[in-house]
């Protein structure tokens, strides 16, 4: 299975859900995914076309257009294609389906996205803060716009 | 039922005795007896006993405690100084800072200090203990431990060398012989 016909594949499959798809080279495959059919995506890629590894999910900022992303790169034991997957969401409200049922990895990723950008997954198992304190639960210090970095407050500077 | 709360009331009666009531007795939460060995020579051979036996906890931080898990190690041989690391806070007399100390670690942090048995002193190990280093200006990180905990001695470096933490350790023993470090209020 070549990068070709999973694209192909795909976008028979999901024509509405899947656009802007590019291919980078023979490994590496792109794609932009509606948000509310993340799940459904995820465990065709998983079931039919061997996608079985998630290597990572994270989310970035863009104040500008606002928006925030979230990435999901997935990977496979069985092809060399990693496919990058993105699905766009407003920043004031970021909600997403949760893959957990899917990719059971993805629980960590989560938790840190939620914690780092205030993306909302919804059906997750355990949505808590997964490194950083509770208090500083609704700062998102990893967006754009984040004021609360300390300004010069620190002595003893080596 | 009835015999249960017969025992706890008789525990309560003892535990209500009045203590301060006997003659010739000292509650062991006063400081009478250490504030006036404090003014006597008797204090100078406790403090050569403190000095030569400095248990460090064994609390690895960051990158730092790699180094400082080294110094404990056979290599050193910190026995000859009396400093031998130890797993559980209730025996260790001192408290090695050695990394960042992030805002959810700080709790943590601050409960072995308040495990560890008095009298008991800090050292600072690593740019990271004493300013924050690379993350000084991090949403994470918590900025000037020195505020929150009572530090003797700060050993800079990225990492500090083994020998440096010893070198410490022989500054702290001074401080201790001198009687002026904070680790014991004189």
């Amino acid at each position: 299975m070549d990068a070709n016909s999973i694209i192909t594949s795909l976008k028979g499959k999901f024509p509405d859900d899947i656009c802007d798809d590019i291919m980078e080279s023979d490994i590496r495959i792109g794609a932009k995914v509606k948000p509310e059919n993340v799940v459904e995506v995820c465990r065709y890629l998983k079931e039919d076309l061997s996608f079985g590894h998630l290597c990572c999910e994270f989310g970035v900022d863009y104040p500008d257009r606002n928006e925030i992303e979230v990435i999901y790169v997935i990977g496979s034991y069985e092809h060399p294609v990693v496919l990058t997957m993105k699905a766009i969401l407003p920043r004031d409200n970021p909600e997403i389906e949760s893959v957990v049922p899917v990719y059971w990895n993805a629980n960590w990723y989560e938790r840190e996205t939620y914690e780092l950008f205030g993306v909302k997954y919804l059906n997750h198992p355990d949505l808590k803060p997964l490194v950083l304190p509770k208090e500083m639960l609704g700062e998102w210090p990893l967006r754009k716009d984040y004021k609360g970095f300390p300004n010069k407050t620190a002595r003893n500077l080596v | 039922m009835d015999e249960i709360e017969q025992t706890n009331a008789e525990q309560d009666a003892v535990l209500d005795v009045g203590y301060t009531d006997v003659p010739g007795t000292m509650l062991t939460d006063s400081n009478a007896i250490a504030d006036f060995l404090k003014k006597t020579k008797v204090q100078d051979v406790l403090n050569w006993g403190r000095k030569n036996s400095l248990w460090f906890m064994v609390n690895a931080m960051g990158c730092c405690g790699v180094e400082l898990l080294a110094t404990g190690m056979a290599h050193y041989d910190t026995d000859r100084f009396g400093i031998i690391p130890r797993n559980s806070p209730r025996h260790a007399d001192v408290l090695i800072i050695s990394g960042y100390v992030t805002k959810k670690y700080l709790p943590a942090l601050k409960r072995v200090w308040d495990q560890m048995p008095a009298p008991k002193w800090v050292i600072c190990f690593g740019d990271c203990a004493i300013s924050g280093g690379p993350f000084y200006e991090s949403y994470s990180t918590h900025q000037n431990v020195d505020d929150i905990f009572p530090v003797d001695v700060f050993v800079p470096g990225c990492p500090p060398r083994c020998e440096a933490l010893i070198q410490g350790f022989v500054e702290l023993q001074k401080k201790i012989d001198a009687k002026k470090d904070k680790g014991t209020d004189y």
